[in-house]
């Protein structure tokens, strides 16, 4: 007999709703994790859209430690001293059922491992999954851990361990791991009063805000943000990671330089830095996915490169809590039905197929890339920011120009070809559309 | 027989105080994971169980979940309010800890208490203690005596030798808290924790006083005018009346001494 039926490798978002749906299926679950609590390794700063807790967790907004309800989202791009922002407010998103929250995810991940504990999960934590147990037919049959005596075996073994996954490098899951497709992301903590927070950003309560950011990274492929929670902000920038080793910058002296700028210093002024943290963050959408089945083996979450990022959809927790749940049924169903193998589990697979976790990242496949290509990041903020610039210039006693004089000058100004703005937008009209 | 280890659960929120402490970062300090490794040590050279104690609210229970998985066979917690009197807590440590032949405790703990726990559960038990202990030799036989080496002020050391029941405290530098296995890890989480509900009573210590001199008659100044009796408490070069040179023999001196520290008032 295994030491357990399922063995949960990580308790972040992911890790912690497999173990629920696993465990509420009546699975003996251990989920491992390795650092003291969960979240304690967590360096987060963004926005979690937990509709799909609707599921798992009903009423999950009642407990769930959440710092600000989301009510205002922008997109803001940056030139060298301009700044256009597309702002959107709805107050609606600051009521039951809810749209996106900020949180800490130390907190967070903590209360959603607490969910799988009080559904009957036993919670490990402090102890590092070092390996993968295989039986006489090279089957996933458990782990090893970093503890004297540690092995542990199970009929499945579901690895939630996050970006850069150990246990599916190691399951020969990603064959082609390429530096190309992930971005380092870099944040700092400012502390700042709540009325500060809520007169600079246009709030009240536990209202919050998500600022989106294109350009302003010094040249680096990538992108910023700016999230409030109660008495902090996250400011921080997304930078890919090719291109940051290539051009030798540091990431503090880039967020340095972003909150110089015109746009963003009054939003951080008088912030004390209490946290400064990264985080490799897989970009590159189904592009870069692993193979997420094997015999006795899912892989789910981060570890499984769920993340989306597609220019005004950044989105990452809700696919690894999807992905985790279906991943904690799926094995639940295999176990049931005494075959655990590559084949029985595929129902996970068929399952993320059939929802938004592969639907979304399917239709928005070229986004990421498009997103991250130099023509957007360095020649399109600075023709937007020009367009714009000179549409609302007053320069009586010259008569105004005709749009389309300002759009024609300020392409060539950037340096963008018009059969290069055409593809860029069939592209973007094709992904978003 | 028990051997019992005393740790502190301290909700220590880091060097920012909070008004709502995170029990997530909460714990016991090295010292008090040395005083369990030790005990552990003995426990193994011996058929002795090795019971672990500690005093707080629920959520103290995960420090002893801890000291289990690494081989603690026992675990009380102690409900009673953290900020009681340390004899008080001792006391009631004492009540949960019947037939224990050894107390180990940590010489610190991480909100860096008084530190006196220790001294007042030896005095409850009425056994030796030996306390802020920086080295020990165990002994191959966990029931024979064994030597300590004990920090003293001023750098010095004093070496002890224990051979009977008694509480010892350690610094954390002592020893390293072995790491739990997996198995143990996990079925900690399972075992039972008893409670005790505090009594609150206090432990009764002999009345101490600090040393006080007794007073010194001091003779009145002589003077007619303020100024010369200033002038005689002052004036280092006129005599004060006191003070006499005398040739005599040792014994005759001293005699003479007495006599004379008798009349100005420094002896009875």
């Amino acid at each position: 007999m295994t030491d357990a039926d399922i063995i949960v490798v990580g308790a972040g978002p992911a890790g912690s709703c497999a173990a629920i749906a696993a465990a509420r299926s009546g699975k003996r679950v251990v989920l491992i994790e390795r650092g003291p609590f969960p979240g304690s390794k967590n360096m987060y700063g963004g926005v979690i859209y937990p509709r799909i807790l609707d599921e798992l967790i009903p009423q999950w907004f009642e407990t769930a430690p959440i710092q600000r309800w989301v009510i205002r989202r922008s997109t803001m791009v940056l030139s060298d001293t301009g700044a256009l922002n597309i702002d959107y407010r709805s107050n609606a998103w600051g009521q039951a059922p809810y749209n996106g929250a900020t949180a800490y995810r130390p907190d967070f991940d903590n209360w959603l491992a607490q969910q799988a504990v009080a559904a009957g999960a036993d919670l490990i934590c402090s102890t590092t999954v070092t390996g993968l147990l295989r039986d006489d037919q090279g089957r996933v049959c458990g782990v090893s851990t970093d503890r004297p005596d540690g092995d542990l075996t199970a009929s499945v073994v579901i690895a939630c361990d996050g970006v850069n996954s150990f246990l599916a490098k190691q399951a020969g899951l990603y064959p082609n791991a390429n530096a190309d497709n992930y971005t380092l992301g870099v944040k700092e903590t400012l502390s700042l009063s709540k009325h500060i927070i809520d007169e600079r950003f246009g709030v009240r309560d536990n209202q919050g805000v998500d600022i989106e950011i294109l350009g302003g990274t010094s040249g680096v492929n990538g992108g910023g943000f700016i999230y409030t929670n109660l008495d902090t902000i996250a400011v921080g920038v997304v930078l890919k990671l090719s291109k940051l080793s290539a051009q030798k910058k540091r990431p503090e002296d880039i967020i340095a330089e972003l909150k110089r700028h015109p746009a963003i210093a009054p939003l951080v002024e008088g912030g004390e830095v209490v946290e400064y943290s990264a985080h490799l963050i897989p970009e590159a959408g189904l592009e870069m996915m692993p193979k997420m089945v094997a015999d006795g083996l899912l892989i789910a979450g981060d570890a499984a490169a769920l993340c989306l990022a597609a220019g005004i959809w950044l989105e990452g927790v809700n696919f690894a809590m999807a992905s985790g749940m279906y991943a904690g049924q799926s094995a639940s169903a295999a176990i049931d039905a005494s075959n655990v193998s590559a084949a029985s589990l595929k129902s996970y697979t068929n399952r993320l197929n059939e929802t938004f976790v592969l639907q979304d990242h399917k239709k928005l496949r070229k986004i990421p890339h498009l997103v991250l290509s130099d023509r957007v990041q360095h020649r399109y903020p600075a023709f937007v920011t020009g367009v714009v610039e000179r549409m609302f210039r007053v320069d009586n006693p010259t008569p105004k120009p005709g749009v389309r004089r300002i759009v024609r000058e300020e392409r060539k100004k950037a340096g963008i070809k018009l059969s290069e703005l055409v593809r860029d937008a069939l592209t973007g009209l094709k992904g978003f559309g | 027989m028990t051997i019992a280890v005393c740790i502190k659960w301290v909700n220590y929120s880091g060097p920012v105080e909070s008004d709502t402490p995170d029990e997530r970062f909460a714990g016991f300090s090295f010292a008090d994971q040395a005083a369990l490794e030790w005990a552990l040590r003995i426990a193994e050279k011996s058929a002795d169980e090795v019971l672990v104690l500690t005093a707080g609210p629920v959520g103290a229970e995960a420090v002893l979940r801890d000291a289990l998985s690494r081989g603690a066979h026992r675990a009380v917690r102690i409900d009673i309010d953290l900020t009681s009197d340390s004899s008080v807590i001792a006391r009631s440590l004492v009540g949960a800890m019947s037939q224990a032949r050894m107390v180990w405790c940590g010489d610190y703990s991480n909100d860096r208490g008084s530190g006196s726990v220790p001294s007042f559960i030896a005095a409850e038990l009425n056994i030796d203690q030996a306390l802020g202990l920086v080295a020990l030799e165990l002994p191959e036989n966990a029931n024979a005596s064994f030597t300590a080496v004990r920090r003293l002020d001023g750098g010095r050391r004093e070496q002890l030798l224990i051979s009977g029941p008694a509480v010892l405290s350690v610094e954390g530098s002592t020893i390293r808290l072995r790491r739990a296995s997996l198995k143990n890890t996990m079925s900690a989480s399972k075992q039972e924790i008893q409670v005790i509900t505090a009594t609150g009573d206090r432990v009764e210590t002999p009345a101490l006083r600090p040393y006080r001199p007794r007073p010194r008659v001091t003779l009145a100044p002589i003077g007619l005018t303020a100024l010369e009796r200033v002038k005689h408490i002052t004036d280092t070069s006129s005599s004060k009346g006191h003070g006499e040179t005398v040739h005599a023999e040792p014994s005759v001196a001293a005699t003479l001494i007495l006599e004379s520290l008798r009349k100005w008032g420094y002896l009875p």
